[in-house]
């Protein structure tokens, strides 16, 4: 093989231009006028194409491009529609989340002043925990707050815009007449002044900015305080300080460890500038909890996620730093996949009957794995024509699909209901655990929340209520149910009772521990112990009738509405279960993909070889091949060794023809870009050695 | 007006008269005056004040500028330019004056000069120009001070007041016979005049008759144990006054036996915090003194993978990577000679600590013993680096205490990311069922160890006293050598960890004997 048909067979005449040392330089081509502006300059007009927004780039064609048009659209509608509505949800939770920090914020900053902090900067201090979005929410509710009673304003700085002391000046100079005047105005705010033109960083723009606008607080939010460099935070703080006689500064740091941790860092000095209130903010846990809460239990929902999607949702939730928007950033992501890819996501929509017979529904849903699982159950059930007539006939295959269908979703309304109703149990009976929704609607999408020994643990304590807890339960649990369902009944019924005999309340119930007695007898003189009923009274035992009843009832229900969300015929389409995209998109690989693409270069280059195995050959890329025989060495390589191992690969694989010097710079390439990647160094102990710096697999 | 007159006048501030007698005849109007000034004292000494009050009594034309409100030189010279045209009310005529900009100080002299020269005739008397806390100037040039100073020498009609917070060395502006003024801290009696001036903090309870008698012993008590030691200045001695006042009379006005001092409470009073303690939590206190103010303090609220993180990090700087394989390894973890050689290992690091703890509390700085018995290499550049970067963490715990705690075993020493990636999978109290099959979590580690850098938790070592500047942007560059060091006091990571069930003494050397 000669020089060059080796070369080609390694392909390395493309990745030459990168690693050459020397080149001829060719410069682009002129084809832009020398007039026009480059690229990243060239002005933008700002009259968008109207044709173009009509024609919104909407999904795929699926069922390998057999779906209508009209499908199509319905599908990307439909998720439009829904998402919307989801979307509006989730932001009514987070705005209802912060209310409560906010009111408080916006009466600290209103009250305090310099004066009534000992002529400190007046400062809070918001702790957020991981919530680390809440606070540029909260920022900008306060900023509207201030701006609508033109009282101020918010100036966000973050440590990103601070890398020095003018530079961080300019931003906040900047933001704070922009907040007001806009990017026009704060141009206009610079030239049009009487005087000299000023610094950009000098504080007598924000002075004679707070003169004009009568600006009585002005709020400087850092919002990740631990992020800033101390020593400028010191600087910062104390100009501030000394200004504070003439711009009526509020400071407040947003804390993502803690105060004291915080405080800690700082030097003293600095900490004696400032003088304030410590506030908190709601752990996201919380809110994303009731993001969970308010898209999955929403009595009107059409589409569910499932088991395997809600507990990677929640496993990132709580293992990582993640914030409500980035949790509700992932379910969008799930019902985006389910739109984008399913088919059947067409008929959450409202189902024309031009669009069913358009397309070839029915032989989707009969390649479904619940309608085979349907079938089966038919045909054990002995109702073979049934199963006959959905194989046959389209159009009643699909009606029954679509009948199926809605009966799916309300038994998932149903099943989610029942959740509720347990976690507010739950939350009442105040069993040592506290089990959230999220948790309770794992065990309930996987099907087994029925026989799992919550609820039987939830029954028991229910049983041995006393009249007045229970008058309290089945209060709250009204709400949740519908009214037709037995509680109402029952809860009539024991009002009743209790009205009959007002004046011997609370009844008591027999499973109640403490109502039962121990009686000792001796019998052959051996000690017996029995455990009798206490003497129950007569309105006791009625009571206990009602009880029965009622814990009758919540089985009844249980079984009813916790059924196996996949056993659900048709639940392909509004039920979306797929862990993987999900997974892969959110927690990235990139240092096992680079790790996987060396070591087995063949799962990603097309293999010009028939064998091309696991072993190591010449046919590999050069860095693949000395990654592999790195990842053979010790912590140590000798370099020679390594020369020798390398130059044997391809010795053996072309035998004598092969040209040393040609492999010795494929070699110095390879060491190169090993190099580069950073996993060797070179070793300090011995001089011929190259240090190993990265493991594989770790 | 005599400097007498101007002494009478300036009376409100006491104590200053020598001070201000003084400014007031060498700036007098009829006087000619110094080309230059220099007013010297440390903080609170009145010396702005004095010299405000001596400049506006005498009626002089003077301007003032704060140093510390200037960000660079220029800014500075900006700034005495057009406070100059301000005070001189020239303020409309600033485009005559290189249009309102200077950008070096042999320009402002020419500058100041024209002004100076455009005055109507009748006003061209002395003119005074203050430069508050000049020592302070952020990116001042070296040669500032001393051109400063000259710029009196060339305009007659100037006179340049240089006020310094430090005590200057002497002909520290390369010129002989600059006179100087100094604000000397006051003494105790004065101190205590100052502050027994003011009428006492009024409290509820105590009518006012008792206040005036116990009050002034009850200032200089507080002078004599609080102020006078640690040379406090007067407003520090105020505020421990009103802080400590309501704690002193509590006993008395709740009709208790007076208990004497309590230093844990007078001491944590004493702490400026940024939120302050609520007044009335503070009484609820003092009925029971001694209850530990310093309470398990909130801990941060770090997500379960983020605190494993942290905590292998943790232990990744505070075990010597020689140790390694003794403590992580899974291979012998059960069998008796590896808790044996660990427990060996632990017992030699806290001897080693414990030495190195009190040969730190002692000798400071002293070049450590390098005898062969220690096997641990402490070389002077780690003790250094160690001393460098404990300032904020391992300092924090105090030293006393720190020797016995396992936490402050050996100084954090920075660590490679690779050994973090491999102690992490070696504490992780949830291991993956099948190991080998696992995907790898490299990647999600990174994405945390960023926001923990963030948080400065995790800093990377080189950078630890570089500036921020360097680090922040976008310096992700994959360096094999790029070291990474914990930021965090070990009492803080033995909680965190054992929130998420992982024992910190069990893996750390010298821990848990």
């Amino acid at each position: 093989m000669d020089a060059e048909a080796f070369e080609d067979a390694l392909d390395l005449s493309r990745d030459k231009s990168q690693n050459q040392g020397v080149y001829i330089y060719q410069p682009p081509k002129p084809g832009k006028a020398s007039g026009e502006r480059p690229s990243k300059r060239r002005k933008v007009s700002s009259t968008a194409n109207p044709e173009h927004d009509t024609k919104v780039p909407s999904f795929m064609p699926l069922l390998n491009g057999a779906e209508s048009a009209d499908c199509v659209q319905q599908r990307y509608d439909t998720y439009k529609q829904l998402w919307a509505e989801q979307e509006h949800k989730i932001q009514e939770i987070l705005e209802d989340v912060d209310s409560g920090v906010l009111s408080d914020v916006l009466s600290f900053v209103r009250e305090t002043s310099p004066q009534t902090c000992n002529g400190c900067i007046p400062t809070a201090l918001i702790t957020v925990g991981s919530n680390v979005s809440s606070l540029s929410r909260l920022l900008s509710r306060l900023n509207d707050q201030l701006m609508s009673t033109n009282e101020g304003g918010v100036i966000v700085l973050e440590s990103g815009d601070a890398p020095n002391l003018k530079t961080s000046l300019k931003n906040i100079i900047r933001a704070a007449v922009t907040n007001t005047e806009g990017n026009d105005g704060f141009q206009r705010f610079l030239t049009d002044r009487s005087g000299p033109r000023m610094l950009g960083y000098d504080l007598d723009l924000l002075y004679d900015y707070v003169q004009r606008r009568g600006t009585k607080k002005l709020v400087l939010a850092l919002r990740d305080s631990e992020a800033f460099d101390p020593a400028l935070l010191t600087d910062l703080l104390s100009l501030f300080k000394s200004w504070l006689d003439r711009i009526p500064f509020t400071v407040m740091l947003g804390i993502s460890t803690s105060v004291e941790l915080f405080e800690g860092r700082l030097p003293r000095s600095c900490v004696s500038l400032l003088q304030g209130k410590h506030f908190e903010v709601q752990e996201a846990g919380n809110s994303v909890d009731r993001i969970f809460e308010a898209l999955q239990t929403d009595p009107a929902g059409k589409l569910w996620v499932g088991r395997n999607v809600t507990s990677t949702l929640f496993e990132k939730a709580r293992d990582s730093f993640q914030t409500p928007e980035a949790f509700s950033r992932m379910v969008k992501y799930s019902y985006m996949s389910h739109f984008f890819a399913n088919p059947l996501s067409t008929l959450l929509g409202s189902a024309h009957s031009s669009i069913l017979s358009q397309n070839p529904f029915s032989e989707v849903i009969r390649n479904l794995p619940s309608f085979r699982m349907l079938c089966e159950d038919l045909v054990e059930s002995g109702s073979t024509e049934e199963v006959r007539k959905m194989l046959d006939e389209d159009e009643y295959l699909l009606q029954t699909a679509i009948a199926n269908l809605e009966a799916g979703q309300d038994a998932m309304r149903h099943l989610f209901r029942a959740v509720l109703l347990i976690h507010k149990c739950l939350r009442h009976t105040q069993t040592s655990k506290k089990m959230s929704v999220s948790d309770l609607s794992v065990r309930a999408l996987s099907g087994d929340l029925g026989e799992s020994p919550i609820v039987e643990d939830m029954l028991a304590s229910v049983k041995a209520m006393d009249s007045e807890q229970l008058l309290e339960v089945l209060e709250v649990l009204q709400n949740t149910l519908s009214d037709d369902s037995p509680l109402a009944e029952i809860q009539n019924d024991l009002k009743s009772l209790m009205e009959e005999h007002p004046d011997s309340r609370p009844f008591h119930s027999e499973y109640n521990i403490n109502n039962s007695v121990v009686t000792t007898t001796v019998v052959h003189q051996r000690v017996k112990l029995t455990k009798g009923k206490a003497n129950l009274r007569a309105q006791d035992v009625e009571y206990n009738k009602i009880i029965d009843r009622l814990a009758g009832a919540f089985i009844e229900y249980f079984s009813e509405t916790l059924i196996r969300p996949t056993d659900l015929f048709m639940n392909e389409a509004f039920l979306f279960d797929l862990r993987n995209p999900l997974k892969e998109v959110f927690t990235p690989r990139p240092r096992f993909a680079i790790e996987r693409a060396l070591a087995t270069p063949f799962d990603y280059l097309i293999s010009s070889s028939p064998d091309a195995e696991t072993r190591i050959s010449s046919r590999q890329p050069p860095a693949s091949i000395l990654y592999q025989l790195y990842l053979e060495s010790g912590a140590l390589v000798n370099v020679h060794d390594l020369w020798q191992a390398f130059y044997a690969v391809f010795e053996s694989d072309q035998s004598d023809k092969c040209d040393d010097r040609e492999i010795m710079a494929l070699f110095y390439g390879a060491l190169s870009d090993m190099k580069t990647f950073g996993m060797i160094k070179n070793s300090r102990k011995k001089t011929d050695h190259l240090a190993k710096s990265t493991w594989i697999g770790l | 007006m005599q400097p007498a007159d101007v002494v009478q006048a300036l009376s409100e501030w006491p104590h200053r008269h020598v001070q201000s007698r003084q400014l007031a005849s060498l700036l007098h109007p009829t006087v000619p005056s110094p080309p230059t000034l220099v007013v010297h004292g440390i903080s609170a000494t009145c010396k702005s004040t004095i010299l405000n009050g001596v400049l506006s009594t005498l009626r002089l034309p003077h301007a003032v500028v704060r140093s510390t409100e200037c960000i660079t030189g220029r800014h500075l010279l900006t700034k005495v330019l057009w406070n100059t045209l301000d005070a001189l009310g020239q303020k409309d005529e600033w485009e005559k004056f290189g249009k309102g900009r200077c950008e070096h100080i042999s320009s402002l002299a020419v500058l100041l000069e024209e002004c100076l020269a455009a005055r109507p005739i009748e006003k061209r008397g002395k003119f005074v120009l203050v430069l508050d806390e000049i020592d302070r100037q952020r990116e001042a040039a070296p040669t500032l001070l001393s051109a400063l100073a000259r710029l009196g020498e060339i305009i007659p009609t100037l006179c340049v007041v240089l006020v310094l917070s430090s005590t200057p060395r002497p002909l520290f502006l390369q010129s002989a016979s600059v006179p100087h003024v100094s604000f000397p801290p006051y003494t105790r009696k004065e101190a205590i005049d100052i502050l027994l001036a003011s009428p006492p903090p009024a409290l509820g309870g105590l009518d006012m008759e008792e206040t005036l008698e116990i009050y002034p012993h009850f200032v200089s008590t507080v002078y004599d144990t609080l102020v006078g030691p640690t040379a406090g200045s007067v407003p520090v001695f105020k505020s421990i006054c009103e802080r400590l006042w309501p704690k002193f009379v509590a006993p008395i006005i709740q009709g208790e036996t007076p208990p004497g001092w309590q230093r844990a409470t007078g001491e944590s009073a004493l702490v400026h915090r940024i939120v302050p303690e609520e007044s009335s939590s503070a009484d609820q206190k003092v009925r029971k003194p001694l209850a530990p103010s310093a309470a398990p303090s909130a801990l941060p609220s770090l997500p379960y993978f983020s605190t494993l993180i942290l905590t292998s990090a943790y232990l990744a700087s505070h075990t010597p990577q020689r140790l390694d394989t003794i403590f992580f390894s899974k291979f012998s973890s059960s069998s008796l000679s590896a808790r044996n050689k660990r427990a060996h290992h632990r017992r030699r690091l806290k001897v080693l600590s414990q030495a190195q703890a009190e040969e730190a509390a002692n000798g400071g700085g002293s070049t450590p013993k390098k005898g062969k018995r220690v096997k641990t290499r402490i070389t002077k550049s780690t003790l250094s680096s160690a001393f460098a970067t404990s300032s904020a963490t391992t300092s924090a715990i105090g030293g006393g205490a720190g020797i016995t705690g396992p936490s402050t075993i050996l100084t954090a020493r920075p660590f490679p990311l690779e050994r973090l990636l491999a102690i992490y999978h070696a504490v992780d109290p949830n291991p993956p069922a099948n190991p080998i099959r696992t995907t790898a979590v490299a990647d999600q580690i990174y994405a945390e160890l960023a926001t923990l850098r963030r948080l400065r938790l995790v800093v990377p070592a080189s950078s630890s006293h570089a500036g921020f500047a360097s680090t922040s942007s976008g310096n992700t560059s994959a360096d094999a050598g790029e070291k990474w060091c914990v930021n965090i006091s070990g009492d803080w990571i033995g909680e965190l960890a054992k929130g998420i069930g992982v024992e910190v003494g069990e893996w750390l050397a010298g821990g848990l004997d």
